[in-house]
């Protein structure tokens, strides 16, 4: 059943493990980076951001750990840490999306600056 | 407040996913409380958060409930019904109770709120007649005897009650006394006596072991020497009072508001194609509140080439009305037949009716095994007038009624104290129902009846065509 859910990705997981590139970040701290990457087009809820982080933990893309930082060990909030399958599945799929940019580009569907 | 607002919000998704992510979730909304302060972003957080809600709850219901589906499928059995909850933790006892209760009322509510709003259909007690009509007698004598009292004389046969020789010579000597004082038919009276005593004396009343049978047995034999139905024995344990002579009293409020609130029973007057009068009536009400009504229902069906009267519901009412009706039917007076009153210059309908045009238009009645009462009153007089026609099942068999008279030990004796003269002969459609011309099942009346409108009106049409 997962796996029917991540193929193909949702743009929310797809998000969610690219956030989660270079750092470990807790529910609140991936919500704000996917509103900062994607310009506050993309405000994940409650709902949708944790449907989709146990979705992601069930496939092993992402997995639990502790506070990176020494002085919010104790909160009471869990970090997520993107697995070496879930960095291959991100780099897939923005390769999947480059290779649609290419071919949007030789159509000339695209604008100048983009 | 707001975080209050966002509990209760978070208590719609399923168990599993608030055991899991409802202290993180509650986290993540009052970061972004704390962080989005302001009119706007506190409305924009909102809107995300509703927004969040309506498109990931069915999403987790989904996903707990294949969970549970497939948590589930090993232990099913073939064959026996499996229920699946939603949530993964079973209800408490509190929502159970709840539950069932709210069942219950609902259960018990709905074929209440289905009879008050769910049937057009007038209630079968829109008859209460003052004495003298059909239903006065017969509502107060037969339906207080027959509906509310349940160990009924003939009708009953299951009580097991006994008596002695001495109470059943009492009850016989009682019940000649009163039929030959108060049945109208002397002759019928004396037969009725006279079969009463010589049974008696043979001894064949000790076949009937209780009271119930022994009056059964009593009213067969007083209507096997008379010949008619109309004398009757009654046993019931509750009393029956008299009904006493006097003043009609007035109709009851509660029937001038049904009569207002039903149009009269008159369901349906219209025009038909081809110029067929429909009329479904439901009743034959008092004149006193529904004449109006029934003038202008006439009025309406005035043009009419031919007339269905539609009494497949009718339940009965007042004679007034049957020769109210009735007397759009003739251009002559004509004798109404009513069992249940002595004949009088009331008898007759008052035909002509002034502008009437429908005296010489063919007629349809529609029958049911439900028409009684007035409505067989009405459709016997057409009928054997040959003046309509009727279409469908045979009708109820409900016309008389008998006063009752109390002759003790919960005995009653029935009688006919009305001097009504039948032209047709002595029997009519008392217990028998009146035969239609053609029968059908009711539901198919009215198709019937339109073939054969049809029928004539071209027969008459193309006889009219070819006479010079």
């Amino acid at each position: 059943m997962p796996k029917q859910k991540l193929n193909p990705l949702p743009s929310a997981a797809f998000q969610i493990l690219l956030a989660l590139v270079g750092e470990d970040l807790h529910g609140y701290g991936i919500m704000r980076n996917v509103a900062e990457h994607t310009e506050d087009r993309m405000r994940l809820g409650p709902g949708t951001l944790y449907n989709s982080i146990r979705t992601l933990l069930e496939e092993k893309l992402i997995e639990e750990v502790e506070s990176p930082r020494e002085s919010v060990k104790n909160e009471r909030r869990r970090y997520y840490h993107l697995t070496l399958a879930g960095r291959k599945l991100v780099r897939c799929e923005a390769e999947r999306l480059a290779g649609l940019l290419r071919v949007a580009r030789s159509k000339n569907v695209l604008r100048d600056y983009v | 407040m707001s975080e209050a607002i966002f509990r209760l919000l978070l208590h719609l998704y399923p168990s599993r996913f608030r055991q899991e992510y409802a202290d993180e979730a509650l986290q993540l909304f009052r970061d972004r409380a704390r962080h989005e302060s302001g009119v706007w972003p506190s409305v924009r957080l909102w809107i995300d958060l509703l927004t969040d809600t309506a498109i990931s709850l069915p999403r987790e219901y989904c996903y707990t409930r294949s969970h549970v589906a497939g948590a589930s499928a090993q232990g099913c059995l073939d064959g026996v019904p499996t229920f699946f909850v939603f949530d993964t933790v079973s209800p408490g006892r509190r929502p159970l109770l709840l539950g069932g209760l709210l069942s219950l009322i609902t259960l018990v509510s709905f074929p209440k709120l289905m009879n008050e709003f769910g049937n057009f259909r007038p209630p079968t007690d829109l008859t209460f007649a003052p004495s003298g009509a059909y239903e006065k007698q017969r509502e107060e004598a037969w339906r207080r005897v027959s509906q509310r009292e349940q160990s009924v004389g003939p009708a009953q046969p299951g009580s097991s009650s006994t008596f002695d020789g001495a109470a059943r010579q009492r009850i016989i000597k009682n019940a000649i006394a009163s039929i030959r004082q108060h049945h109208l038919d002397r002759n019928e009276a004396q037969e009725a006596a006279d079969a009463l005593l010589a049974h008696e004396r043979r001894g064949d009343d000790d076949a009937a072991t209780s009271t119930d049978e022994f009056a059964s047995l009593l009213t067969r034999q007083m209507r096997e020497a008379t010949g008619s139905n109309e004398l009757v024995l009654l046993y019931t344990k509750n009393d029956i009072p008299e009904r006493t002579p006097g003043p009609e009293p007035p109709l009851p409020a509660a029937y001038r508001d049904d009569m207002q609130r039903l149009n009269c029973t008159f369901e349906r007057v219209e025009i038909l194609p081809h110029k067929i009068g429909y009329l479904k009536l439901n009743a034959f009400p008092d004149t006193s509140v529904c004449r109006p009504t029934a003038t202008a229902a006439m009025a309406k069906l005035n043009d009419a080439d031919a007339l269905i009267f539609d009494l497949r519901d009718n339940r009965g009412g007042f004679p007034s009305m049957v020769s109210l009706l009735a007397a759009y039917l003739f251009d002559h007076p004509e004798y109404m037949y009513c069992p249940l009153e002595n004949t009088t210059a009331e008898s007759w309908t008052r035909s002509p009716v002034p502008g009437n045009k429908l005296a010489d238009k063919p007629v349809y009645i529609l029958t049911s095994s439900r028409t009684i009462s007035a409505a067989e009153q009405f459709s016997y007089n057409l009928k054997m007038l040959k003046r309509g026609t009727l279409v469908g099942e045979t009708t109820a068999g409900g016309g008389h009624a008998a006063n009752l008279h109390d002759i003790g030990d919960h005995f009653y004796v029935g009688t006919i104290e009305v001097n009504a003269i039948n032209p047709y002969g002595k029997s009519d459609w008392n217990d028998t129902g009146i035969e239609p011309d053609f029968k059908v099942k009711a539901p198919d009346a009215l198709n019937a009846a339109l073939g054969l409108i049809d029928k004539r009106l071209h027969v008459e049409q193309s006889h009219s065509l070819t006479t010079p």
